[in-house]
């Protein structure tokens, strides 16, 4: 893309990518982080996604500034435009992705997983690593340009809807055998809710991304299979 | 012979329009440079029609050979065909006089007549109709009220047009030319020498009159054209790059070159 007449207007664009691709290091690195110290009870680790929040936070508020700072500067149009708007709702998702992040890393302290099933942590291990490609990738995505990506990386959610049932229905089973493992696995299950979440919010990312970089919209409906909501109320 | 390029065959909410002003195959020329090059546009009626594009892309060439004010200059000439209602007005038997009390124009500086505010309104009308002093009344009562300018001299229709503010000298040549009924109103810049609050009663204007007149503007302040019309050409190096909605225009087009101009990105 060529260079704006007006020099210092890039400049500002690139603050702006510079933030979304440090939001997005930084949800990666969170969701990483919360669980691994769910899975290995690392307080500390947990602690460290706390407070990374709070940097989330501070991002997010620096790029509403410069966005909304641009827009009435420069009064940005086309691809332009896209970009801007497209930043903010993204920057929005990252800052869930970090909080979901950090109700994860909370639960560390409650939870102890040493008194659940070894083969339930593997599963929700499975699923935060699919979770954690999704996040990393979508920025990655983003940066390059790849729209044709993008669309792919939206509708892999759909593996994530469908790991999270069978989650689900797995700590059900362990809920049932065991009364004793109720606690546990109900702050599992929440986690795990919460990494579902996380997916979602990175297809509105990928959608988002796909619009600024096409100036079209993916078609609205997209394969949905979270089926827990038929046999018990979403967390 | 390019396609013509209509706006609306993409408008997924507007059914088929009719088109008030359709340009065909038109090249002009100042002497044996060729200003606009195979120019083919559908300008639909009753709707308010853009032309952006850098100094020199042709944009106000174009609206000036639509009310063929070209010839009074020398060695300008146009080829091709301009319709209105289907009728070509570039045809020698066309009476230029009738034509241009079909289509109006409002010039980037205003330019009132050195005379009363009434008679800068009562005067294009005398010279088609003959009509009461009861009705020129009416007449000019209501051109001023169309052009939002009633209220501010209504009590003082005997000044000079010339004691008005710049802001208000515009409306008066709006209101001077919708006095004479036109059915295309042609506004070259018209606020661009205004200040903004001037610049928001013209553009307030321009959106009442599009229920009644299909206007085309020239503007090259893009977040106008944006604001006030429902399509949009863009112009460059006297060729029609890209005519489309507005909406589309602004926010994806389909030309790279038409991307680079309204995002600043150009030469």
């Amino acid at each position: 893309m060529a260079e704006h007449t007006v020099a210092s207007f890039d400049e500002d664009l690139r603050q702006i990518s510079r933030l979304i691709n440090d939001m997005g290091d930084l949800a990666a690195s969170m969701v990483g982080a919360s669980t691994r110290a769910l899975l290995e009870t690392d307080n500390a680790l947990a602690q460290r996604v706390v407070s990374d929040d709070a940097i989330m936070d501070a991002r997010q508020r620096e790029l509403d500034d410069r966005a909304i700072t641009l827009i009435a500067k420069r009064q940005p149009m086309a691809d332009d435009l896209r970009n801007v708007v497209g930043s903010i709702r993204m920057a929005g998702d990252l800052e869930r992705i970090g909080d979901l992040a950090k109700n994860i890393a909370k639960r560390v302290g409650s939870v102890g997983v040493s008194t659940a099933p070894r083969d339930l942590t593997h599963s929700i291990d499975s699923m935060a690593q699919m979770v954690l490609i999704q996040v990393q990738a979508v920025i990655q995505e983003y940066t390059v340009g790849d729209a044709t990506a993008l669309a792919k990386l939206r509708n892999d959610d759909e593996r994530i809807d469908v790991k999270y049932t069978s989650v689900f229905r797995e700590l059900l089973t362990y809920m049932m055998e065991d009364p004793r493992n109720i606690t546990a696995c109900t702050h599992l299950l929440f986690c795990a809710k919460n990494l579902e979440r996380i997916g979602d919010h990175v297809t509105n990312i990928a959608e988002n991304a796909y619009y600024v970089l096409t100036g079209t919209q993916l078609p609205a409906n997209r394969p949905k299979q979270d089926e827990t909501a038929m046999s018990a109320p979403a967390a | 012979m390019k396609p013509m390029l209509s706006a609306d065959l993409n408008a997924p909410e507007t059914t088929v329009e009719k088109a008030k002003i359709e340009v065909k195959n038109l090249n002009f020329y100042y002497g044996q440079s060729k200003a606009l090059k195979d120019i083919n546009l559908s300008l639909p009626e009753r709707s308010v029609t853009a032309f952006i594009g850098p100094s020199g892309c042709g944009k106000s060439t174009l609206l000036r050979v639509l009310n063929r004010i070209y010839e009074l200059y020398p060695k300008q000439s146009a080829e091709g065909q301009v319709l209105l209602d289907g009728k070509n007005i570039l045809d020698r038997s066309q009476d230029l006089n009738l034509l241009r009390t079909k289509i109006g124009m409002v010039f980037q500086k205003p330019t009132p007549f050195p005379m009363s505010i009434y008679e800068n309104i009562a005067f294009g009308v005398r010279l088609y109709e003959k009509i009461s002093k009861a009705e020129m009344d009416s007449r000019v009562e209501q051109a001023l009220k169309r052009a939002a300018l009633w209220n501010e001299v209504k009590d003082k229709l005997n000044a000079s047009g010339l004691s008005l503010s710049g802001g208000q000298q515009q409306r008066l040549c709006i209101a001077r030319t919708v006095a004479v009924k036109p059915e295309v109103i042609l506004l070259d810049e018209p606020a661009s020498a205004l200040d903004p609050l001037s610049t928001a009663k013209i553009e307030e204007l321009i959106d009442e009159l599009q229920a009644d007149y299909t206007i085309v503007i020239v503007t090259h302040n893009m977040q106008q054209a944006a604001r006030v019309s429902r399509q949009t050409a863009f112009m460059y190096l006297g060729e029609l790059v890209e005519f489309d909605r507005t909406e589309k225009i602004f926010t994806s087009p389909r030309e790279k070159r038409t991307q680079d101009y309204i995002t600043g990105r150009f030469g």
